[in-house]
């Protein structure tokens, strides 16, 4: 599903003459396999995010190619990119993103109008997903009105909403206590069992890391050598 | 995307800033307004000039007034006025001569002095010569006269037919009978003691002349009656007073040339300049007025450009704060997939929409200004100025052109504004909008 090959990325900080490069990634090669759960673990500053932010295309790499279902994304442009991530990939964000101008229904409703889904096939697919989520009681509440486990069921279930073969979360459950934390990680297992989602999750939570099948961890931009595999 | 969720997305952010959203509105409907109304300033004169012009003549004519040969324009002969008829959509070309003197007639105990005209009746019935009252002569001897003829008989008495204040003719010595059907005489004189008298019939009456200023008091006689008169005199017209072998007059005083329709008037009046014509037609005036009228609008369009220019700061404004204010939405959005030229449409939809609104609510002000100018302004000019106004002047006029032209522009104006920063809106960088860093 996901096939990264020597990848590296520089930092430039600084102004025009007093620039300096900091080396985020080295040399990263890592494959994930179709309706794998991967984890990649490490700490606060690891490289662990720009990693993430890599595959989703928010930033560009200095060096390397990433391939998700046998696309070289590193190659699309900023457009292609964006319908390629509308076609086949779902985001769960730390900090939920959604937009508070919008309903729970509205927000995950998003990307399907985005795709250009008529109005009936929409409220149908967002409809199941709230019940799935169990959040079919709060379709018209606003993010501000939901708990933040709640939010977070509304952004899995927004990034579901098209049908995406890969999920990338960053630190999905990092804004959440304990017992909700456990919900979402089931949640997130349930959907990889049932509809064979690929998950490639971020986090510096060890808790979190064991529901993958493999566990990598990340040091100083670097994958270490010894995968967990579970 | 489809374009019904996109004019959602708008609504939903147009509520979200409804104040400011309705100020930006505002101030692009009144600079519209503005450009409509100072425009339909010309638009209004420029009608009323045509209307004017168009009301005192007859659109199809084409006066001639000479050919040129060899620097100097003479007056047109038959061999002329046959060659003007085989011109194509050509549908008559009338041709009148006056007598050179001026006759008198009698009719019952009334008397006048008026021109004589000679005209040829089958061209002038082809033109579309239309009567006040009667029929069109069919005998040599029966005459049409103009429509002020009776104005100038006068009753025949040895009292003072005319008032001492105003010095005319009293109301009760001037003629005020039928005239149709009136046997009048016509005298004409060889010199002081000679002269001869010819009996006509007055069969129809002219009808009123199309400018307002005119006054047509002629009788109108047949070629024959005119030819009666040369042989009478031994004179061409019957010019009293001179010595000349030459007995009929071989030229017209006035000739003119009739097109099928107004669009034929353009290529006949070409066609005779080539040919060294000297014409006159309203078309040729219209013209001009076109011209003039043209540029003059043009100009005060420009000018309500510039009123919407400044309005349009007021939109880039709006939407430059719209952006800043979204930008994380537009992250997660762009993070979830959307394409940056919807973002960048649904900006310009949304500075389309304040456009269209703004032009939408300046026409309806405009509509409104527009009568209340046509209504208010004349009588104002009329009370401070104490100047009548011609019956019918139009000070503004507003012409769907006119609302399209202004639409069009108002929308390319605020497209235009929006323009940045919808541009800026699609520049977003994702990781800093989600971390509400822009």
């Amino acid at each position: 599903m996901i096939k990264i090959k020597d990848l590296s990325h520089q930092f430039i900080l600084g102004k025009k003459d007093q620039q300096t490069t900091i080396s985020v990634l080295e040399k990263i090669d890592l494959n994930v396999n179709e309706g794998e759960i991967v984890t990649i673990v490490g700490k606060s500053g690891s490289g662990k995010s720009t990693l993430l932010n890599l595959i989703s295309g928010f930033i560009r790499p200095t060096q390397g190619t990433i391939w998700i279902d046998e696309v070289c994304v590193t190659e699309l442009s900023e457009a292609k990119f964006a319908d390629f991530r509308l076609d086949r990939v779902g985001f769960i964000f730390q900090s939920f993103q959604l937009i508070p101008s919008m309903t729970a229904y509205q927000n995950i409703e998003l990307p399907l109008i985005l795709k250009g889904v008529n109005e009936v096939k929409r409220k149908d697919i967002v409809h199941s997903l709230l019940e799935k989520v169990g959040l079919d009681d709060f379709q018209d509440h606003y993010p501000s009105e939901l708990s933040g486990g709640q939010q977070q069921r509304v952004s899995i279930a927004r990034a579901l909403v098209h049908e995406p073969a890969l999920i990338l979360a960053d630190e999905p459950t990092g804004s959440l206590d304990s017992d909700t934390e456990m919900e979402i990680l089931e949640i997130i297992k349930q959907l990889n069992q049932e509809m064979g989602i690929t998950f490639l999750i971020i986090t510096h939570d060890e808790e979190v890391a064991r529901i993958g099948h493999r566990s990598i961890a990340i040091k100083d931009g670097r994958l270490l050598e010894g995968v967990q595999e579970r | 995307m489809k374009l019904k969720d996109k004019l959602r997305f708008i609504r939903q952010n147009i509520k979200k800033n409804r104040a400011r959203t309705f100020m930006t509105i505002l101030a692009t409907a009144m600079g519209c307004a503005f450009l409509i109304v100072l425009a339909s300033v010309g638009y209004g004169l420029h009608q009323s000039f045509v209307k004017d012009t168009l009301e005192d003549q007859i659109v199809t004519e084409i006066e001639i007034y000479g050919k040129e040969k060899d620097g100097e324009y003479l007056p047109l002969t038959i061999d002329d006025v046959e060659e003007l008829e085989k011109i194509d959509r050509v549908k008559a070309v009338t041709r009148k001569n006056e007598l050179r003197q001026i006759p008198t007639y009698t009719v019952d105990d009334y008397r006048g002095e008026t021109l004589a005209v000679s005209v040829d009746y089958p061209s002038e019935i082809a033109s579309g010569l239309e009567l006040e009252k009667g029929r069109l002569p069919e005998k040599a001897n029966e005459v049409l006269v103009g429509y002020h003829f009776t104005e100038y008989l006068f009753f025949l008495t040895e009292e003072n037919i005319y008032d001492q204040e105003t010095g005319e003719v009293k109301e009760e010595y001037v003629y005020s009978d039928e005239i149709v059907g009136k046997e009048i005489v016509m005298t004409v004189k060889k010199d002081e003691e000679v002269s001869e008298t010819i009996p006509l019939t007055i069969v129809g009456v002219m009808e009123k002349p199309t400018k307002d200023w005119e006054v047509d008091p002629s009788v109108y006689i047949s070629g024959e009656v005119f030819r009666q008169v040369e042989t009478f005199t031994g004179t061409p017209g019957g010019e009293l007073g001179i010595e000349t072998e030459q007995l009929h007059t071989e030229t017209f005083a006035s000739v003119s040339v009739y097109a099928e329709n107004l669009e034929a008037v353009e290529d006949i009046v070409e066609i005779l300049k080539e040919d060294n014509y000297a014409t006159y037609s309203v078309v040729s005036e219209m013209e001009q007025i076109n011209v003039v009228f043209t540029i003059a609008k043009a100009g005060l369009i420009l000018v309500g450009t510039i009123a919407l220019i400044i309005a349009s700061i007021g939109i880039y404004n709006t939407m430059t704060m719209a952006v800043t204010e979204r930008a994380p939405d537009i992250g997660i959005m762009k993070a979830i997939g959307a394409n940056p030229k919807t973002i960048k449409q649904i900006f310009l939809l949304e500075s389309s929409y304040i456009g269209l609104m703004g032009a939408f609510i300046g026409t309806v002000v405009s509509y409104v200004t527009s009568a209340l100018v046509n209504v208010g302004l004349p009588l104002i000019i009329e009370t401070v100025f104490e100047e009548q106004l011609p019956e019918g002047l139009q000070f503004s006029a507003i012409p769907w052109s006119l609302v399209a032209i202004s639409v069009v522009i108002c929308l390319i104006v605020t497209i235009l504004s929006g323009m940045r920063p919808a541009k800026r809106a699609t520049q977003i960088d994702v990781l800093k909008a989600m971390r509400r860093e822009v």
